[in-house]
């Protein structure tokens, strides 16, 4: 019978980390790569919360930071929804390929 | 305990807060002189909150959950906030007549993030605070300009920014998991430090937590490979905006790089220690060979902005050393070089964002030409920040980096790092013979080239005022720089002694050293 423990858990986090990674890498759309982002964020939640459940120490500190990380990538979903706002005003697209004014 | 003795080692950032919303409320207003009276305001804010700083010598963090404060808080504090009133002065009449409010605002908020980063003693605490220095910048770059570049560097700032940021915590969550604890120094009790005592660096999750951890902050810090998009970044926003963005991001940074630090003792797995040895090589030669190719200046000092972290890496994989001079203390090194390399490189945009070239910002080495003959003493300013940079006496940026390459050369033989570090440290010299060809350059420009036509002085009295104390700052840091040294010595006093340590934990694990043949 298998018991799920700590390991599993930390698995299950880094697949969604490398999702995330891959998301943010392939996604042209701006909006699509703030996806990758969110999940990036949702990695670290699975990874607090599990350590959290396994960890000996008394103390919810695992589960309270999962709870800022919430708001936080809340609040950044706010700012980079103006910012693609801004970006669609001035080049009609929020298609990041589309933005060449930089010579990088 | 009342509340007011509770909130009283916060009082410099509860002013900022407190400012920023006022700021924002104003901002929103229909009548052009409220909105003209949010500069002086800002201003008056953050003089508040250098003497809130002056005032509450007193920190008593004990009512305060997840903050501490030593001396490098206060020194944080002080050059923070000295450095914010330069910034507000130079970026003075960026924003367009209407968001003023959302600009100062930011900007404050920006600035409180980078005095919390230096007082926090827990891992959430330190993300916020990072994020409140590095969020409120993506915007400012979008609203400092109404073009099409500035919002796609506001994107790609913002893109990566996120992931560095994302990536950095997921780095915490494995110290977490280590420590069981997000707490990162106490005196007694269960903390990050004491599990770090206990473990060492080699535990897995510890290996990998610093790894993730150190990586997203290397972003903040623009070192390679996380330096790409500082370019397009300093590119596509406003001048005046740039120097902060070299400046704030970069401190709050290397702040966070130094706490973590001292949580992990100063005693980094070698595998580590090679890897930071290895970015700040390429950080330094990427940052001054790609610079060396550049014509657009924004894009010059950009690289430069990166080579910069170079140097400053190398003071922080010497660590602190305490009871010597400040000759010895990498730490203090950093600590000091960054003040005076956010001196110079605001001194350096606030020239470019004098400028006009027929209507648009000058950006180019060819808009600076002849500028000695249209605006002598912007060429005087331009020229004393350039030298500053390459290190070049009889200015502050040759102290900086006297100090820094220094405190390498004088380490002990008995450091197990003793000879990569001195090697890097005679890499960070050729590397500075390197960067005087591109200074050189600019200032040649301004002063050996026929003037082009249509080069216009712009901007008022502030971003002058501004740029004036920037470039005598060079010169008076130059001469007198024992203040501020000495300053930058003691903050480094409550960090910990690499030395110190490092034989302690070597202590655990093997016979006392003594006993073996040196």
């Amino acid at each position: 019978m298998l018991t799920i423990g700590l390991m599993h858990y930390l698995v299950l986090s880094a697949a969604i980390f490398c999702c995330g990674i891959f998301v943010m890498i392939t996604k042209r759309n701006a909006i699509g790569i703030l996806i990758g982002v969110e999940l990036v964020l949702n990695s670290v939640n699975v990874n607090f919360i599990a350590f959290d459940r396994y960890s000996q120490q008394p103390g919810f500190d695992g589960q309270i930071t999962a709870l800022f990380v919430i708001v936080l990538a809340a609040a950044e979903a706010a700012v980079a929804v103006a910012i693609c706002m801004n970006l669609y005003k001035n080049i009609n697209t929020i298609d990041v390929d589309r933005g060449d004014a930089l010579h990088g | 305990m009342t509340l007011t003795e509770m909130l009283m080692p916060v009082a410099p950032e509860l002013t900022l807060l407190i400012g920023v919303c006022a700021v924002f409320l104003l901002g929103v207003s229909k009548r052009p002189a409220v909105r003209s009276a949010i500069a002086p305001l800002t201003l008056v804010i953050l003089l508040g909150s250098l003497v809130a700083t002056a005032m509450c010598s007193d920190l008593d963090a004990s009512g305060l959950v997840g903050l501490a404060f030593d001396e490098l808080t206060g020194y944080v504090r002080w050059i923070t906030l000295a450095m914010g009133v330069l910034l507000l002065l130079v970026n003075w009449r960026v924003p367009t007549d209407g968001e003023q409010g959302e600009y100062f605002g930011l900007m404050l908020c920006s600035i409180a993030g980078v005095l919390l980063t230096a007082s926090a003693n827990d891992l959430v605490v330190l993300f916020f605070a990072i994020e409140l220095v590095s969020v409120p910048t993506y915007v400012m770059v979008a609203l400092s300009r109404t073009d099409q570049r500035a919002s796609e560097a506001a994107l790609k700032y913002f893109f990566l920014g996120a992931l560095s940021a994302a990536v950095m915590v997921y780095g915490f969550s494995f110290l977490y998991g280590l420590a069981g604890t997000t707490t990162m120094m106490a005196s007694g009790g269960d903390s990050l430090q004491a599990t770090f005592a206990e473990v060492g660096a080699i535990n897995a999750f510890a290996v990998v937590g610093l790894l993730l951890a150190m990586a997203g902050l290397s972003f903040k810090v623009a070192v390679v490979p996380f330096h790409a998009y500082a370019p397009d970044v300093y590119e596509g926003a406003a001048s005046p905006l740039t120097g902060l963005l070299g400046f704030l991001p970069k401190l709050a940074g290397f702040v966070a790089l130094i706490r973590l630090l001292t949580v992990c003792h100063w005693a980094l797995p070698d595998s580590l220690m090679w890897m930071m040895w290895i970015m700040a090589v390429a950080t330094m030669i990427f940052g001054n060979v790609l610079a060396l190719l550049q014509t657009n200046v924004k894009r010059i000092l950009a690289y430069s902005s990166i080579s910069h972290s170079g140097y400053m890496m190398i003071g922080l994989l010497v660590g602190p050393v305490l009871g010597e001079g400040p000759m010895h203390d990498g730490v203090a090194a950093v600590l000091f070089y960054i003040v005076i390399y956010g001196l110079m490189n605001l001194g350096a945009f606030a020239v470019l964002s004098g400028l006009n070239v027929r209507g648009e910002a000058a950006e180019t080495l060819d808009d600076l030409a002849g500028l000695s003959r249209r605006a002598p003493m912007m060429a005087i300013a331009m020229a004393v920040c350039a030298f500053s940079l390459m290190g070049f006496p009889p200015t502050a940026g040759f102290l900086g980096k006297v100090y820094i390459f220094s405190s390498a050369f004088s380490l002990s033989d008995a450091h197990p790092f003793h000879g990569p570090l001195v090697t890097l440290a005679v890499i960070g010299v050729i590397n500075s013979a390197i960067g005087a060809v591109y200074y050189l350059r600019i200032a040649g420009y301004c002063f050996l080239r026929e003037p082009g036509d249509g080069l216009k002085r712009v901007g008022g009295v502030m971003p002058g005022l501004g740029l004036a104390v920037c470039s005598l700052a060079m010169i008076v840091l130059f001469i007198r720089p024992t203040d501020l040294v000495n300053r930058a010595k003691s903050a480094t006093a409550s960090v910990g002694s690499s030395v110190v340590t490092r034989v302690a934990v070597a202590g655990a694990e093997t016979p006392p050293s003594d006993t073996r043949p040196q």
